[in-house]
This record gives C-alpha cells, sequence and structure tokens, in this order.
C-alpha cells in the first residue's frame, strides 16, 4: 500500500532500502527484495546513488511492483533536465508507481563516470514543487496533462546536520513545494533526534527515521569522519569494538539498531533502513525491536 | 576578470608541429593580470619557441589596460604587424578564448589573412580577488539572482548549483562536493540571516530560467534585459 495511506492509517512504517544491479542481473536485488516481503511496506529503490552508474531507478521500481512489492522511486536531478524528470515521473505513474522521494542527487564528481556533465537543472524542492504541478494536472510550463499522476512525494532531512536551522529551513521549504513524508539521514543518538523533533514542532509531516547498520567499529569512525550529519557515538562506536567475530558484529549491529528504534519510536511514524548489503538482518532488527508486520 | 591558466608548453608544441614561423600575441587585460599573456609571459614563451626551433617572427607584449579583446584597440595593434602575421605559418594567442577569436576575426576581416591561431592559456571563467589567488564568483548566467542570495552567488560557487537551500552535505562548514571549499550556501545561510531575511529561505521554489543562458549571446552597449 502507498505510504501516505499507511500514514493515514497510523501504522509504525517500515522501509528497506535497495540498490539496483551495475549490470543487467537483476537476480539478486529481486531475491533480496523478496526476502523482505511481508516484513516491511516498501522497498526504496536508489537512483545511481553516489552517483556510480548502475541499473534504472524507474526499471527495478517497476520490477517490483510487478511482483506486488510497494517500492519508492528514488529520483535525483543529477542526470536529468526538468522535460526528462516529469517524463520520468509521467512514466512512473503510468507503470503503477505511487511513492516517490525527491532528491537532488550527489555530484558526478563522486562517482565512477567524474567526466560526466552534472545537470542539476532542478533541485529537490523544486523537483517537489514540479511533481505537484503534475499532480494538480499541469506540467512546469503550464501546459495540461492528458491524465495526471496522484503521487506520495517524500522528500530527504538531517535531523543532526549542523548548523540545524538552514536544514529545518529547508525542510519547511520542500512540505511547502509538496513533500508528504521524509526519510532521514542515519540517527545513532535517540536524544539528538528527539531535540531535532523539538525543533520542528511546527511541521507536520511524516517521518521514517534512517538506520544504518554498523558492520564494524571502522565504519562508524569512517562515517563520523567524512559523513555529514551522521554522529555515531563514543559509546556505540566501543560496543561494536567488543565485538570480535563477525557473527558478534551482526548481533551487536542489530541489537544497536532495535535500540535505536525503539528509542525514536514515539517520536516518529517509522524507519527507514539502509542495510548496504546485510539485507538479512533486517528480520532480525524487527524482531529485537519488537516491530510487526 | 577572465581567469586563465597557461596551457602546458607539450601542447603548444604539438600544435605547432610542422610550423616554423609563429607569432605570439599577447593580451594587456585579464591574461596580464592572471600572469598567462602579459609581456612577461609572452617573451617568455618566444624564448622557449625559439629554444625548441621555432622562428618567432613577432612576440607581441601588449601593454597593460589594453584588451585583445577589444576589436578597435586590436585593430590598430594588429596594423603594425601586417607583414610579421603574413610571414608567419601559426598564430599563438596567450590571452582568453575570447580575445583569441577577436583576434582570428580581426586578422580575416581586416587583413583577408587566413592562419591557424591556436591558445596559448586555458580559460577558467569569471573570477574575483587577487592578487595571487582568485575564485570563480559568476558563472553569467543571464539573470542576476544575487539579490535573492545576499550577494553570494550559488549557481557558482555551490558545485550543484542549488537554488533553495543546502544539500545537507557540508561537514565543518566545508563542501561536500570539495572539502577544501566553503560551502557557498552555510555563507549565504549566515548572511541573510545577518540581513534578517532568512524568511526567503522557506518561499516557493526558484527555477533558473535557462533560456536567459541560451548560447550564443549577444548584446548591444546599453541594451536592457
Ligand atoms: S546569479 Fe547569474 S549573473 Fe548573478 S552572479 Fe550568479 S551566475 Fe552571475
Ligand atoms: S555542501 Fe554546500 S556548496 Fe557544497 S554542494 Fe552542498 S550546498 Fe552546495
Amino acid at each position: 500500500m502507498r505510504l501516505d495511506r499507511l500514514f493515514e492509517a497510523g501504522k509504525f512504517v517500515v522501509t528497506v532500502e535497495v540498490e539496483p544491479p551495475k549490470g543487467t542481473r537483476v537476480s539478486e536485488m529481486l531475491e533480496r527484495a523478496e526476502s523482505l516481503r511481508g516484513l516491511v511496506d516498501a522497498i526504496n529503490v536508489t537512483d545511481q546513488q553516489s552517483s556510480v552508474m548502475r541499473l534504472g531507478s524507474l526499471a527495478s521500481c517497476h520490477l517490483l511492483k510487478e511482483r506486488g512489492i510497494e517500492p519508492v522511486f528514488q529520483l535525483t536531478c543529477r542526470d536529468r533536465n526538468r522535460i526528462a524528470l516529469q517524463s520520468d515521473l509521467l512514466s512512473a505513474w503510468a507503470l503503477g508507481i505511487e511513492n516517490v522521494l525527491c532528491l537532488t542527487g550527489d555530484h558526478v564528481s563522486l562517482g565512477d563516470h567524474p567526466q560526466a556533465k552534472p545537470v542539476f537543472d532542478l533541485d529537490s524542492v523544486s523537483l517537489l514543487w514540479t511533481a505537484r504541478r503534475l499532480k494538480e494536472g499541469y506540467d512546469l510550463a503550464g501546459n495540461p496533462l492528458q491524465g495526471s499522476p496522484d503521487f506520495c512525494l517524500g522528500a530527504v532531512v538531517t535531523p543532526e546536520a549542523d548548523p540545524l536551522e538552514p536544514q529545518i529551513l529547508k525542510m519547511e521549504r520542500k512540505i511547502r513545494a509538496g513533500a508528504q513524508f521524509f526519510q532521514t539521514q542515519a540517527v545513532y543518538d535517540p536524544k539528538a533526534y528527539e531535540r531535532f523533533t523539538r525543533e520542528i514542532e511546527g511541521l507536520k509531516a511524516p517521518i521514517l527515521v534512517g538506520i544504518i547498520p554498523l558492520k564494524s567499529a571502522k565504519m562508524a569512525r569512517f562515517m563520523n569522519e567524512n559523513i555529514a550529519g551522521i554522529k555515531v557515538p563514543d559509546g556505540v562506536i566501543a560496543e561494536m569494538e567488543r565485538a570480535k567475530t563477525r557473527e558478534e558484529r551482526r548481533r551487536k549491529s542489530a541489537e544497536i539498531c532495535a535500540r535505536i528504534v525503539q528509542a525514536v519510536r514515539p517520536h516518529c511514524q517509522g524507519i527507514h533502513l539502509m542495510p548496504m548489503g546485510w539485507e538479512d538482518l533486517v528480520p532480525e532488527i524487527l524482531e529485537l525491536a519488537g516491530i510487526n508486520p | 576578470m577572465i581567469g586563465q591558466t597557461k596551457k602546458p608548453l607539450r601542447e603548444i608544441l604539438e600544435f605547432l608541429e610542422g610550423k616554423e614561423r609563429v607569432v605570439i600575441w599577447g593580451c594587456g587585460g585579464c591574461a596580464s593580470v592572471f600572469g598567462t599573456g602579459g609581456r612577461r609571459e609572452v617573451r617568455q614563451l618566444a624564448e622557449a619557441l625559439s629554444q625548441h626551433g621555432k622562428e618567432v617572427v613577432a612576440a607581441v607584449g601588449v601593454p597593460p589596460g589594453e584588451f585583445t579583446c577589444h576589436a578597435p584597440s586590436l585593430w590598430e595593434r594588429l596594423k603594425g604587424y601586417k607583414e610579421e602575421l603574413k610571414a608567419c605559418q601559426a598564430v599563438v594567442v596567450l590571452a582568453c578564448g575570447d580575445g583569441l577569436q577577436v583576434l582570428q576575426e580581426t586578422l580575416e576581416e581586416g587583413f583577408g589573412l587566413s592562419r591557424p591561431v591556436y591558445p596559448g592559456v586555458n580559460t577558467q571563467g569569471l573570477m574575483g580577488g587577487g592578487p595571487v589567488s582568485f575564485q570563480e564568483k559568476c558563472r553569467q548566467c543571464g539573470e542576476c539572482l544575487l539579490g535573492e542570495f545576499a550577494g553570494i552567488c550559488p549557481l557558482t560557487r555551490c558545485p550543484k548549483g542549488l537554488l533553495n537551500g543546502p544539500c545537507g552535505g557540508a561537514k565543518d562548514g566545508k563542501c561536500e562536493v570539495d572539502r577544501g571549499l566553503d560551502c557557498a550556501w552555510l555563507s549565504i545561510y549566515q548572511r541573510l540571516k545577518v540581513l534578517g531575511k532568512l524568511e526567503g529561505l522557506t518561499r516557493a521554489p526558484l527555477f533558473k530560467d535557462y533560456a536567459k543562458e541560451k548560447r550564443p549571446r549577444s548584446l548591444k552597449v546599453g541594451q536592457e534585459g
């Protein structure tokens, strides 16, 4: 079921991110998605994440939809101008895709084709606005559409951005532009997330808190140093450090995730898991967190 | 000013393969400020080309303040070098891409001379600062939006050209695309805050009108639009 209906029904929503393959062999992506069937409400498909060229998000979402799995179509402004973005949105709707996550996208210089021309004709906010225009029956140029989509539109926010104020102003701007829900950057400190929710009290949009299972203490330190808005507390890093074997680390990682989920649960409408290859850990995380499908 | 860097000598020598008699033409405008085509650089290139066996029939250092891209003053100077230009097999221009093309057109239209014209610099865009380091400040979008951004251009100084707020990738104030750069959007936010104009950051999104950037552009002196 599309995400806005689930929010309306008061369901605690669980989404998981999967990444399309580099190449045409979709079987593994579909197996991963299949293994989550019944456990999660929807699957986000990334749009050439980190500017690494892959099979498309639109086609992948279609393959999921065909199998009865609810997709969230991630759409970035990096590779398409406003004509292509609108066209892909119409195409998505024609293929039965109802949830769209509107993103600016990473810069091409960070990916595997740094020579590519970055597009960024629109950005996350103007893309949301554009998608809403389509919902209202018009394209961006004001031309009436023959049949219009009725998307559930999402956006992202970083609860631990530093400074936070511009991030919140942008969140407000996204809501005004048409965002109906948010998925967040990974949260490791429920207290910090709670502070964020107090800052955004006036903003009424469901939030799915981002969860990335830690694979090791090293990964946590790497993210702290390199990824904006991710702050893994020292105590959590120490916990991961104490786990010696791979099995211990997986177990500990799931426990940490479950603990965060339980702590943020009263302050959000769901969670968004980004397992980055550890999809098979998702059932354990959900079970430990006490989330029943 | 038009920022520019020197092309490697190797590249210039490749252009000149099989061509022995060369004219070098500099610029007393931006190229002299950026140290790419002032009188000194013209002299240096002349020496280097001579060492590689080229006959430099003229090395034209243009006095400071005289812009090679300005056709009327260029034409006055060109007239004094007609014979050398006729005698040469190639011209190397130490000026921006604009200056080079004005020179080539003036040569053809003024003297009916067709000579291969090669760039000796790489043009990098509109830059401000100095005297030693410069930053790109404006990408000449054709419809200046600086009034919205407290005088800091996000189209140019944010690598993604975002118009509607920061991307969330800045870390310790540095841009996610290049950690050596300050995040332009944090500067915009801070200045808007000081000016008491933060409400602009929650308005309906801005869209860039790329029709205003349609190329090639032309204009008349004093034109509005
Ligand atoms: S808004 Fe356009 S004209 Fe103004 S500084 Fe930026 S690029 Fe230049
Ligand atoms: S970090 Fe700042 S300057 Fe860099 S891309 Fe993001 S918003 Fe633009």
